[in-house]
């Protein structure tokens, strides 16, 4: 976009800005003339919301930060899950399948293909790692998948395999961040952040953007990655738990039962009643509606948070067992929450990163294991999601931050106990299912080794603009303004992947 | 004889129209046009996205008058001054034909607008500078409402109590507002308390106050509180965002750094009132004063908060020169309310900093010795226990047996173990590497080099290294690998890190070094022999023919090995060797450099003094300089928007022409101005005079009239209401239920925080609640960890303090109600206040629940709300009489306090630390 775009745009919202807070302002005053409807209150400023006509970036509204809004255009997606593999899977083992590789396999790494490049761990001349997985084609549209994800090899007619993502960061935690927010660096709003703030929550007893984790650690990049950097922190990811309460501080403390907690919220807000008839500000009135709503949330939040209510068919499906922190459970809690209305569901499975410095960062042996945990699972989501009419408006995003090499790693020049691949930005593999996405289709290729990207090189921007381009955001245009420019999610890049949209 | 008369007025009239109308076309033409006012907006909105910084559509920008004036593509300049009808830039505006017209393929500027820009062209095409780049100017203060038309002397208004309120005035008539009345004592003494300490008052004070009727119990109340230690704690609370404060490093692992004596020296410096700008110049550049003190060096940590990445495999350039950039970006958006940030990939597009202009301000911060080390390399070490006699007892010896410069030398490497040379340095790694990307690690037959070290004079090499495997011989060789030998050392094993001495002959000149390493113990080639973290070439220690050498050289090096010291990152450039040069990064990437620059601050601001270094000494006085424009109005602008909500210019972060201006530029000046030039840069004097202003005491109490005229209050017609911060909030109900602890400084503390919380990758750092009374510490010794702040902090909108926020933005949110509902934290304060109140004797409900409102809001509560507070006592109590066992829940089996009434209490009171009325300041 030119400075004179972003400019123009930057004016339509400080005048659209005006005309809100205007708006806003009359309408409280309407709505405390008509007495304390805090619970339609909600419901009420979702319609103020969409009278505003979004033809140009949110404007930021303290007053109700996650009224619901309206897309710029016509969304493909209500919902996004996305699912990422912390420490990057090794694409050479489950997608991209190289034959030739497997050819070259235990011979020195060719001096043209390290000749300036630089390697996280990598050092010397290492010797190149064929396949570890067999490969073969899948479903009417004989897409190549490994045996190592038997489950999902089942379904690769409803998704679309991305195979030519680049990175420009072989670290995890940049890497994840640069994935995430659109910037390697901390400080930026993540991508649930922007969706959130572009269209706020639809449910409005359920957090908008919900964060789920598994494999015992955050990811690398810590909180930051479903953080709301300069958005203001209303729009951060909030962190449901499988195990202790499903978010912070929504179990009502021992002793007091909802009876009690109704009754210390009609109370509260009896007083506060009273201090608006003194001070007539209209922030008491967003405050009386915010108690109201927390109380609904405790109880709607520990409902969906339950997988017991699941049939058990539903459950053996996904491989679910109540109480773990597994990503089975997530998954399945995810189908739950976007079929409650969360926009946003974000998964960060942790353990990916085989190194080979252990038989669990072993590519032919942790890889493995690691893959058994989340084959099942990711593959019942897209069938569950499908049965339930729910996978035309759900996208489905799937991947790590960066990809491995196809030589094996030889940390600080030495040879390693098990076989393990280095951190590789410059090729990878992601799929995309639902929401607008055309299944059973490859883009992108790589080179016959899988080291560079042959064709469709897709950058993290361009996910980020297809993923915002299904909920129906223009991703050059759909910004917010900090540090005396209009930031956006993908920076000064971005493409929409147009050949895998349905 | 009429139609005469009335021919002639006709005549007269006439001649009058044609004499107003010449009289308006001449006045069009001479009316000033002010470039600020009038040109800077239009230029602005219209033409500087294709004609500014980053682009430079034919040739031709608006951003600085000479690139205005300079010849365009076309070869000719586009403005002539004086002369608009030769003026490119006006015939295109002015065209019919779309494709030629400017702006481009954009609506046509308006009549109006072209007129504006010929005139001003006509006028000499001058520029002006923008309010806040202006150096800061006495202000004439308003006198107050004119009468007969400024005929007769000024009345002041009889709200008006100083000079704030005059200005405040003024505004107020234009808007035609009316000032609030004064608010009530309990209320002023509830907001300034929170204000000023950030704590509700002690009972002692409060009720001192509020009986004394007496003129000036106000004032009183302002000097006990601004004279109180919660003082420094309060404002520490906010500069801490601005610093970027944690006690972690940031990326990945985000392990633990210690940097709690930097928030220490500023709870101190604010409590002593340390003028702003030494306050400044201590944190910008305290290591380069003379003879700095520790509390100095500390000081310097401000710009030691930047992140640093000990993730494997991390490029530590790229983080060095990230944090350089994060300290040049924070300097100005803190200190100076600039954006400077987008100056590092080009000019800035509306405000004039060149992009050059980034590098050379760079330049300042790059010179120092902190390389993204895993130790944070440098640290001052405060030594304790038995090490800080055996470093007094060197010191008094030094003194006393060794030259000046020597002393000198040798403390600052006890100190700071500087100048070292840090292992991350190294390259050309053979069967070696940096492990981990952190330290040199030499296998067998490995070798590495140092380039470019300073060998004259030195014959001693000091190195910290760690082995586990006998028979290592470590070798340093000259220039190349088989150059000649420096040294040649056996290491002995060690365990953990290790300090060792070894003497090398002096040799002449600069010379890379080649550290070469054979072990024959080491069986394969992939086991490690020795590690390295860093290397220091000196000369022997001093004075071998003084009485207590031996003793003197024992406690030197053993202070270099010690572990028993406080340690704290801190500032120090390198000299000599060991300076780093700088470059414009093209386009703002960092591995493509351009020019070199020498250290300089923007042309467009106030020109560096002639005696100031050209180094960050030099920056730090050009900063506090009295000239320069943005740094009083920044703090003065912040300290306003912390005590009223908003500033008087709202984009704290942006006071250029992209930032919103000033709703009272004035008064702003004005203040910029006595802060400077009449309080010595007092901080309590400026928030003195702020808070005993009548515009601050006004009640916040609004008809819907006034709501409705002024939404956001920035005319200040009523007093502040604002939601308390997060800090705030937490001191605030644990001093109000008898829990807060008074204890101040030392390490951050972990309160009461829910389990799995932290689940850092490769980190066995744990969350630890802290034991007794640090367990109700006030919030500002918080342990803050970056990649998983405390929730609290997080829900109530804290920032995450990865890099600079200028400011938080108050939000309003479900989440925020679950916490002061339900966090424990918030119920263990709820049963202690209902204790508390249950101890001093009162029996009845009633009594104990407007007790407890009292000590909470200064006044009686109203019969409405108490009827809403006891029906929920009542509904409790029946509730835990039917009910025992929730009861028990509530309070604990096993507490004497385990009854149903109190059970109920506690329920109110937890009800009570929710109210708006509560968590706002009115």
């Amino acid at each position: 976009m030119t400075q004179k775009e972003l400019n123009n745009q930057r004016l339509a919202v400080e005048a659209k800005q005006k005309e809100l807070q205007f708006f806003t302002r009359r309408h409280f005053l309407k709505e405390s003339a008509m007495g304390f409807g805090a619970l339609a209150l909600g419901s009420l400023l979702g319609s103020c919301g969409n009278n505003m006509g979004m033809a140009s970036s949110p404007v930021f509204d303290a007053a109700h930060p996650l009224a619901p809004r309206m897309p710029f255009f016509p969304a493909k997606a209500r919902s996004i899950i996305y699912l990422h593999m912390a420490g990057a899977p090794s694409q050479l083992e489950l997608f991209d399948y190289k034959p030739e590789l497997a050819k070259l396999n235990g011979q020195d790494c060719p001096p043209s293909l390290l000749e300036g490049k630089k390697f996280a761990f990598i050092r010397g001349v290492p010797k190149m790692l064929g396949p570890q997985a067999n490969f073969k084609q899948h479903g009417k549209s004989g897409l190549w998948v490994s045996d190592y994800l038997p489950h999902f090899s089942t379904i690769v007619d409803d998704v679309s395999i991305i195979k030519s993502v680049t990175t420009d960061q072989f670290n995890h935690a940049p890497a994840q961040l640069l994935m995430h927010t659109g910037s390697a660096r901390l400080g930026r709003p993540s991508i649930g952040s922007w969706v959130t703030y572009g269209l706020g929550t639809e449910n409005q007893n359920l957090p908008g953007f919900v964060v789920l984790t598994s494999g015992g650690n955050n990811p690398d990049a810590g909180k930051s990655v479903w953080g709301s950097g300069f958005l203001p922190s209303v729009y951060q990811g909030v962190q449901c738990r499988s195990e202790g309460d499903p978010v912070l501080f929504i179990n009502d403390p021992q002793g007091i039962d909802r009876d009690l907690r109704k009754a210390s919220i009609d109370a509260i807000n009896k007083v506060n009643q009273e201090q608006y008839k003194e001070f007539n500000d209209p922030e008491i009135l967003s405050r009386i509606s915010q108690y109201e709503m927390a109380y609904k949330m405790q109880i709607s939040i520990p409902e969906v948070m339950n997988i017991n209510d699941e049939p058990e068919y539903i459950r053996e499906m996904y491989g679910a067992q109540p109480g773990k922190g597994s990503f089975a459970n997530n998954v399945l809690l995810a189908r739950k929450l976007v079929e409650k209305g969360v926009r946003f569901v974000q998964l960060f499975d942790w353990g990916w990163d085989t190194h080979g410095t252990s038989a669990d960062g072993a590519v032919d042996i942790g890889l493995i294991n690691k893959c058994r945990q989340v084959d099942k699972a990711m593959t019942a989501l897209i069938l569950d999601l499908k049965q339930r009419g729910l996978l035309d408006e759900t996208l489905v995003v799937w991947g790590g931050e960066f990809g491995r090499t196809p030589m094996q790693e030889n940390r600080d020049g030495k040879e390693m106990p098990f076989k393990g691949r280095d951190h590789h930005a410059e090729a990878f593999s992601m799929w995309m299912a639902g929401g607008g996405i055309k299944g059973g289709t490859t883009y992108g290729e790589t080179d016959e080794i899988g080291y560079s990207i042959a064709s469709g090189k897709t950058e993290a921007f361009d996910i980020q603009a297809t993923i915002l381009n299904q909920l129906g955001f223009d991703h050059e245009k759909f910004t917010y303004e900090f540090q005396g420019r209009p930031f956006r999610l993908t920076d000064v890049s971005g493409k929409v992947i147009t050949d895998i949209l349905a | 004889m009429k139609s005469l008369l009335s021919k002639k007025y006709l005549l007269i009239t006439a001649a009058l129209v044609v004499l107003i109308a010449a009289a308006a076309f001449l006045f069009k033409d001479n009316r000033h046009i002010d470039y600020n006012a009038d040109v800077k907006p239009i230029l602005n909105k219209k033409c500087i996205s294709c004609h500014g910084g980053v682009k430079k559509q034919g040739g031709f920008s608006l951003l600085f008058r000479e690139e205005a004036l300079a010849d365009t593509k076309s070869g000719k300049p586009a403005i002539i001054p004086g002369d608009p009808d030769a003026s490119e830039m006006i015939r295109r505006l002015s065209l019919k034909d779309e494709e030629e017209r400017m702006p481009y393929k954009e609506h046509p500027l308006s009549e109006n607008e072209i007129d504006v820009l010929r005139t001003w062209i006509k006028q000499g095409a001058k520029w002006g500078t923008h309010w806040a780049y202006a150096t800061v100017e006495e202000q004439e203060v308003p006198k107050g409402e004119k009468r007969f038309f400024g005929l007769l002397p000024a009345k002041k208004p009889e709200w008006v109590r100083n000079n704030v309120d005059l200005f405040i005035n003024e505004k107020l008539t234009e808007q035609k507002l009316t000032a609030s009345p004064e608010a009530d004592k309990a209320t002023l003494l509830r907001r300034a308390s929170l204000d000023i300490t950030g704590v509700p008052p002690s009972e002692k004070l409060a009720q001192q106050f509020l009986n004394d009727n007496s003129v000036g119990a106000y004032e009183r109340l302002v000097d006990s509180l601004l004279a109180s230690p919660q003082y420094g704690e309060r404002w520490t609370a906010m500069w801490l965002d601005m610093a970027r404060y944690s006690d972690t490093k940031g990326y990945e692992r985000d392990g633990y750094r210690s940097i709690w004596r930097y928030r220490d020296w500023l709870i101190q410096s604010f409590n002593d009132d340390k003028p702003y700008n030494t306050f400044l110049i201590e944190q910008v550049a305290g290591d380069l004063l003379p003879n700095p003190t520790d509390a100095q060096y500390i000081a310097t940590a401000f710009h030691r908060n930047t992140m640093t990445n000990d993730e494997g495999g991390t490029d530590n350039e790229e983080y060095r020169t990230a944090a350089v950039m994060d300290r040049v970006n924070t300097t100005w958006e803190t200190l100076m309310g600039t954006t400077f940030a987008c100056v590092q990939c080009h000019s800035h597009p509306y405000d004039p900093f060149r992009h050059e202009e980034y590098y050379q301000f760079l330049a300042f911060f790059n010179n120092t010795r902190d390389e993204d080390t895993y130790e944070d390399y440098p640290v001052l070490r405060e030594y304790k226990n038995e090490d800080s006699v055996k470093f007094e007892k060197l010191s008094a010896w030094l003194t006393k047996h060794v030259s000046k410069e020597k002393k000198t030398e040798i403390i600052r490497f006890v100190k700071t173990g500087q100048p070292a040379i840090n292992s991350v340095v190294c390259d050309e790694f053979t069967n070696s590497a940096l492990a981990d990307t952190k330290w040199l690690s030499l296998r067998n037959n490995g070798s590495t080099r140092i380039k470019h070290v300073d060998l004259r004079t030195k014959n001693q090499l000091m190195f910290r290294y760690a082995t586990g495997v006998e028979g290592g011989l470590w070798s340093v060789h000259l220039d190349s690998i088989n150059g000649p030998l420096l040294t040649s050392i056996s290491l002995k094993t060690t365990k953990g890190w290790n300090v060792a001495t070894a003497s090398i002959p002096v040799t002449d000149g600069i010379h890379d070094l080649w550290l070469t390493y054979k072990n024959p113990n080491l069986k394969k080639p992939e086991q490690n022999g020795a590690n390295f973290s860093w290397f220091y070439f000196t000369q022997t220690f001093p004075g071998n023919d003084r009485p207590g050498y031996d003793s003197a050289k024992q406690q030197y090096v053993d202070l270099i090995s010690s572990t028993q010291y406080t340690s704290t990152p801190i500032l120090l450039d390198g000299a000599n060797d060991l300076a780093r040069s700088s470059n414009v990064f093209e386009r703002g990437n960092w591995m493509v450099k351009g020019n070199e620059v020498k250290p300089g601050v923007p042309g467009s601001l106030n020109s560096m003094s002639s005696n100031a270094p050209n180094n960050r000494l030099g920056l730090a006085m050009w900063l506090t300089d009295k000239k320069n424009p943005l740094v009083s109005r920044t703090i003065v602008n912040r300290i306003w928007e912390q005590l009223f909500g908003h500033g008087l210019a709202e984009t704290l972060e942006d006071m250029g022409t992209q930032g919103i201006p000033p709703t009272h530029q004035q008064l702003l000046d004005h203040l910029s101005w006595q802060l400077m030039y009449k309080y010595n840069w007092s901080l309590k004097t400026l928030i003195k005079e702020i808070v005993l202003s009548a515009t601050y005491r006004q009640t916040s109490i609004a008809s819907k009239e006034l709501i409705e005229k002024d939404p956001s209050n920035k005319w200040y017609a009523r007093g502040p209401r604002v939601r308390l911060s997060a800090e705030q909030l937490r001191d605030q109900a644990l001093a109000v239920s008898g829990l807060l602890s008074p204890k101040m400084f030392g390490s951050s503390v972990m309160p009461y925080q829910p389990e799995g919380i932290w689940l850092t990758p490769y980190n066995g750092e744990k969350w630890k609640i802290s034991e007794g009374e640090d367990k109700y510490r006030r919030a500002v010794y918080t342990f803050w960890k970056r990649s998983a702040p405390y929730p609290f902090m997080m829900m109530f909108d804290g920032v995450a303090r990865n890099v600079c926020v200028a400011r938080r933005i108050n939000t309003n949110t479900p989440l925020q109600a679950l916490v002061t509902l339900n966090d424990s934290s918030y119920l263990d304060m709820a049963r202690n206040f209902a204790y508390t109140l249950k101890q001093e004797g009162v029996k009845d409900a009633t009594q104990q629940i407007s007790k407890g409102y009292e000590q909470m809001m200064y006044k009686p509560i109203s019969k409405e709300k108490l009827k809403a507070l006891t029906d929920l006592y009542t509904q409790s109590l029946n509730t835990f009489n039917t009910d025992k066992l929730k009861a028990c829940e509530v309070i604990g089996m096993d507490s004497k306090h385990n009854n149903p009434e109190t059970a109920a209490l506690v329920v109110v009171i937890n009800a009570m630390l929710n109210l708006d009325e509560w968590i706002t300041k009115n």
